[in-house]
């Protein structure tokens, strides 16, 4: 057995370039899916039953089918529909639609958490109901909603890995690339794992960051 | 303007199948201090509820200072700007302090200044012994002040009625004391108040009236002396009998 790490070394820089562009398409979907779930996990509370029935559709759909079929559709198949999407976009679209349905559970999820008493409390003191849910409620959900967003933000840099199937140069498509020349599998897989691990990591800490900042004893 | 802060007619509250408050008939006069008891179970929390609109009702029509809170269409949440309500578990706002939680709603509801709902929140602090506690965090209160910055906190948006929701029960022994104080002080100033409680010595010595809400009923109803050395009905005879050591 025998390995040349020194592969690894030279493709260095291209590897970074690949995670640059899985940095950057996964913060996009990010933001994306962050305005999207927190409209839909808002909507799934909200007194209105269309809107709660519309955004119960939503995320159950999206969580039901593969987020890998979800990008062949914006990028294969709205083209059928005349919408041409350059890759990236498409990648962008597709994730952050995915992402919203799991950001609006969370989002749902640690309203839901915050006893009911917080909202009684606050409808007692004469304000109305969304008075009571921004300064009341959100604020609280909020500091609970961060470590489950964390671990989506985690869980979609990872899947953006599928982008590649849509010929978007991020990490993994270019690992595949150097592979094709180099034929040095383990080692430069290696290398992607590690660009991957480093930035989860990084995400983690600075969720972890946040939340000793915001953190108020219950 | 009405003679009575509360007024309750023919009201009928279900849950599901369940009947829990059955044809209540209730009136309360300005200033007037009514203390409910009954049994756990009775429905005593629940009328309480009702009358607030925290719970929809079946039949039955309740007014709070001439108004119908059970109309469509009644703009609940003004209704409720005149409607002080103290939890048994406090609900004070975790993620602020005390002050936070006494301004926040005269400032976002009454849109008062800042400056101006912050002199009336110290002076509430003041007026329940806690001007010291004003930038301390719920966490940091026993469960006996946290009741009192819940009380200042309601009274901050001048109610015309105070409703109590067993104020004393979820706290330990040695703080219950503090908490009455403040409430008896309260009567002695006129406000107006609806207590529900298990405090038989504070329903005797603070209430002009107790009524005993028995299985969701009204079973009876009149001043202290009346309810507790001389109850008519049975189900209150039986009642007293199991919560008063004599």
């Amino acid at each position: 057995m025998h390995f040349d790490f020194s592969a690894l070394y030279k493709a260095l820089p291209s590897l970074l370039v690949g995670a640059t562009v899985t940095l950057r398409i996964t913060s996009l979907s990010i933001v994306l899916g962050l305005g999207i779930g927190i409209i839909a996990g808002l909507a799934r509370v909200w007194p209105n039953a269309a809107l709660r029935a519309v955004a119960g559709a939503y995320i159950e759909l999206v969580r039901g089918t593969p987020l890998l079929v979800q990008i062949f559709l914006v990028y294969f198949g709205l083209p059928a529909l005349g919408l041409n999407l350059d890759p990236f976009l498409a990648g962008v679209i597709a994730m952050g639609i995915n992402s919203g349905a799991y950001v609006g559970e969370i989002v749902r999820g640690g309203i839901e958490s915050i006893a009911r008493g917080q909202m009684e409390a606050a409808l007692s003191l004469g304000m109305t109901w969304h008075q009571a849910m921004y300064y009341v409620i959100l604020p609280q959900a909020f500091v609970r909603i961060l470590p489950p967003l964390g671990n989506e933000f985690i869980a979609l840099l990872k899947d953006s890995s599928l982008v590649s199937t849509i010929a978007i140069a991020e990490l993994t498509r270019t690992g595949q690339i150097i592979i094709t020349r180099t034929f040095k599998s383990f080692e430069i897989w290696s290398g992607v794992a590690l660009f991957y691990f480093l930035m989860t990591y990084l995400i983690s800490r600075v969720v972890r960051f946040s939340e000793e900042r915001l953190r108020y004893s219950e | 303007m009405s003679e009575w802060v509360v007024e309750v007619r023919n009201l009928n509250k279900y849950f599901g199948r369940h009947h829990v408050l059955k044809d209540i008939n209730l009136r309360v006069r300005f200033g007037e201090v009514v203390s409910i008891i009954g049994a756990s179970g009775s429905g005593k929390s629940t009328l309480l509820r009702c009358l607030n609109g925290l719970e929809p009702i079946q039949s039955g029509e309740i007014f709070i200072d001439g108004v119908c809170i059970t109309a469509n269409g009644v703009n609940l949440s003004k209704v409720r700007q005149s409607i002080g309500m103290i939890f048994q578990s406090f609900n004070l706002f975790p993620h602020m302090t005390a002050l936070e939680n006494i301004t926040l709603a005269p400032q976002k509801v009454k849109r008062m200044p800042r400056v101006e709902a912050e002199r009336i929140a110290l002076e509430l602090l003041r007026k329940v012994g806690l001007e010291e506690k004003a930038h301390a965090y719920p966490a940091q209160l026993s469960g006996g002040q946290k009741q009192r910055v819940a009380i200042a906190r309601s009274l901050a948006m001048n109610p015309k009625v105070m409703m109590f929701d067993e104020p004393t029960s979820a706290l330990d022994p040695e703080t219950v004391k503090d908490v009455l104080d403040v409430m008896k002080e309260l009567a002695r100033e006129g406000m107006t108040m609806i207590v529900v409680t298990h405090e038989m010595g504070f329903a005797r010595e603070v209430s002009d009236r107790v009524v005993h809400l028995d299985d969701g009923r009204i079973v009876e109803e009149g001043p202290p002396e009346e309810i507790f050395y001389r109850p008519k009905h049975p189900r209150t005879q039986e009642f007293l009998s199991k919560v008063i050591n004599i």
